[in-house]
């Protein structure tokens, strides 16, 4: 019998309400009474002006607050590679393997940015990486100067580490890109997508943009030169974008010089990369938006293979590293290429389905060193800030065992939950 | 090992097959303070005509409303000034489209000033000199020898990216700019200051007195009136506009259908703006 129940609880509560108005009323106007001839308009008005000017305090407090901005994201992930094989990725070139974890729980990346921007024409970012090896590291950290010239600041000068700024992937973060990991090509030519130098981005027109910049050349992931640089020149960067909002497509170019150490004087050769880069979006009515892009590197790199070839490994019974007897150093490079092509379709607001196809090939010159990979991928939305992602991880590893070659088993399922704030 | 893989593949599989499930919560409209009773009165008025059809309105400036479309917290956004370039990248990275932009209302921007200010018109480049701090006394720009204060809205508002962009020309404001939350807020500032200045939309310019605003030294003064905002002559025109992330479908495009019907744009002139045509 709800509904008589109801009917008397309001009763009993507008009884209550009736009773008790009359009290209340009472026991304003007791005190009212004694205190009208008191306070006055005026008076009223210097209060009310007293608290304008704390809240105008606070305000301009609050506004200096908010030119500190953190932002970040978490990526917790599950991976399962393979029953027979070696290895549960992590990107990069080399990549980790991990024997005993051929399936596990791990923060692939947990970042926090801190962005102090002034509106003036200067901003600072620094930018804290604590995921993979558990260990916190600094990813970014750059000054931007705006220039003073332009309105919308068109030319902007960064001096620090910051993201080689070299075709779409390397630049584009991962917090919002639709597969877990970039492409093979990528991951093995900017391994870490950061360096140590300068770069000058211009706006010309608003559909184009101009690219220049010169960087120490080794990356923060260089095995032997993370923090430094060997060589005098520095490697030049520059990249011509033209972007019309449905349809952009971007050249990069990349010269510098690769030193190998060795005993004694280390090895240099000469490094080239080019890249083109093209993404079309479109819209769908009912499932929504979608996009179709590609990437295509050539390089002239350094070649893991052809320093076995050249290189005496040293041992414990000689320990020096040399080239062997008639090698020549620019033997070590190799012309190289790879790239990906991929889909991505959303289906609503709040789901989205990703295909990607991805080569890499270290030496154009050789067979049967290729590695190529198919990715099939969703994301589900949860809310604004969080996005549970799954995908599988088709590889082809083409390894030579003597005259012949082999594909290891080495596919991967990743299941990731991230958000970002 | 099994078990792993066959959890990663059922939740694959649910991630994959995933569709929205968003129907038969109503209609979200997020962003501009300066619209949001326009906003709020348009909705008042479509449901009332609608039986069954919910409309929530909320303000919290034009950059909190696409950001709300960029997160997906929001079906409709409302933004007193034209999405920037970085608002649209983001909103293309998460949903592969640039948006979709609908003006729905013309708006004028208005300078306040205080009634006893003698000062009647105002060039845009001395408005620029003002708002950046160039110029900080009344008598540089014809009044009398008193220092300026300024008054303005905080960097979430649209009307704020509007006046920076169009008036500032990408310029600072200066520091001594007091930002307050609503053009309410600067229109009650300016009523009590004889020498405070601040800008919004005119459709609040209740106890204060619009400044006539010159394109430039040579140009006529024109004052933001419903024939030259309409025409387009006062130089500090704006369109208000909707954004959606993808074109309008259902219950959506229903109710932009109705704003821009003669109905939603005879309210639009009620509440104190203009209509498209």
């Amino acid at each position: 019998m709800p509904k008589p129940r109801k009917t008397a609880w309001t009763a009993a509560l507008l009884l209550a309400v009736s009773f008790a108005t009359p009290v209340f009323a009472q026991d304003e106007a007791a005190p009212a009474s004694a205190d009208t001839a008191v306070v006055t308009h005026e008076q009223l008005l210097r209060v009310l002006e007293g608290y304008t000017e704390q809240i105008q305090s606070l305000t301009n407090d609050l506004d200096k607050l908010k030119k500190i901005k953190f932002s970040g994201y978490v990526q917790a992930r599950l991976e399962s590679g393979e029953a027979n094989s070696d290895t549960v990725k992590v990107s990069g070139s080399p990549y980790t393997a991990t024997t005993a974890n051929l399936n596990r729980f791990y923060i692939r990346r947990a970042r926090l940015k801190l962005t102090y921007d002034t509106g003036a024409l200067s901003q600072a970012v620094v930018y804290f990486d604590g995921g993979t090896d558990r260990t916190v590291r600094l990813l970014e950290a750059y000054v931007t100067l705006l220039d003073p010239w332009t309105p919308l600041h068109d030319h902007q000068l960064t001096i620090g580490q910051q993201n080689v700024p070299f075709g779409y992937e390397v630049e584009r973060s991962s917090s919002v890109r639709e597969l877990p990991e970039r492409s093979r090509a990528e991951n093995v030519l900017f391994s870490g997508e950061r360096d140590r130098g300068v770069k000058l981005v211009s706006q010309w027109t608003p559909a184009i943009q101009t690219t220049v910049g010169l960087f120490n050349g080794g990356g923060v992931n260089h095995v032997d030169f993370p923090n430094s640089d060997p060589t005098l020149a520095k490697d030049f960067v520059s990249r011509l974008r033209w972007s019309q909002g449905t349809f952009d497509v971007a050249a990069s170019y990349y010269f510098g010089r690769n030193t190998v150490p060795l005993t004694g004087a280390d090895a240099t050769a000469k490094k080239s990369r080019v890249g083109f880069d093209a993404q079309a979006f479109y819209s769908l009515p009912t499932l929504g938006g979608g996009t179709v892009r590609g990437e295509w590197y050539m390089a002239h790199e350094a070649n893991a293979d052809s320093a076995k070839a050249l290189i005496v490994a040293p041992t414990s019974g000689n320990p020096v590293r040399l080239l062997k007897a008639g090698a020549n150093p620019d033997h070590l490079s190799t012309d190289a290429s790879g790239g990906y092509l991929m889909w991505v379709q959303n289906v609503g607001d709040r789901a989205q389905g990703v295909v990607r196809f991805d080569a890499w090939d270290p030496n154009v010159d050789t067979d049967h060193d290729q590695y190529s990979r198919w990715s099939i991928g969703a994301n589900w939305f949860w809310d604004g800030f969080t996005r549970v992602t799954a995908t599988y991880d088709a590889v082809r590893t083409e390894t030579k065992t003597g005259p012949r070659w082999t594909d290891p088993k080495d596919n991967l399922w990743t299941l990731q939950v991230q958000h970002k704030f | 090992m099994k078990f792993v893989r066959t959890a990663l593949l059922v939740a694959f599989a649910a991630l994959a097959c995933a569709a929205v499930a968003t129907a038969g919560r109503g209609i979200t409209v997020k962003g501009s303070d300066t619209m949001v009773i326009l906003g709020q009165r348009w909705a008042e008025q479509y449901m009332n005509k609608n039986a069954g059809q919910i409309v929530q309105v909320t303000g919290g400036g034009s950059g909190t409303g696409i950001a709300a479309l960029i997160n997906g917290t929001t079906d409709i956004c409302q933004s007193s000034r034209p999405m920037k370039q970085d608002e649209k990248l983001k909103l293309r990275d998460r949903y592969q489209t640039m948006g979709v932009e609908i003006p729905v209302a013309k708006d004028g921007l208005s300078v306040f000033l205080n009634e006893a200010n003698p000062v009647k018109e105002l060039t845009i480049d001395q408005l620029k000199q003002i708002y950046t701090g160039a110029v900080t006394n009344w008598k540089q720009v014809g009044g009398k020898d008193a220092t300026i204060i300024l008054y303005g809205r905080e960097n979430s508002s649209g009307t704020y990216g509007f006046f920076k962009d169009n008036v500032l020309l990408g310029r600072d404001f200066a520091a001594s700019c007091q930002t307050l939350p609503g053009t309410a807020a600067v229109v009650n500032a300016v009523a009590r200051d004889p020498n405070g200045i601040g800008y919004g939309g005119a459709a609040y310019a209740k106890g204060v007195r619009d400044c006539a605003v010159r394109k430039d030294a040579k140009s006529a003064a024109i004052m933001p009136t419903a024939a030259t905002v309409h025409d387009g002559s006062y130089p500090l025109t704006r369109y208000l506009y909707f954004y959606l992330r993808k074109p309008a479908q259902g219950d959506v495009k229903k109710f932009i259908d109705w704003v821009l019907s003669p109905a939603g744009q005879k309210l639009a002139v009620e509440v104190g703006y203009y209509p498209l045509k």
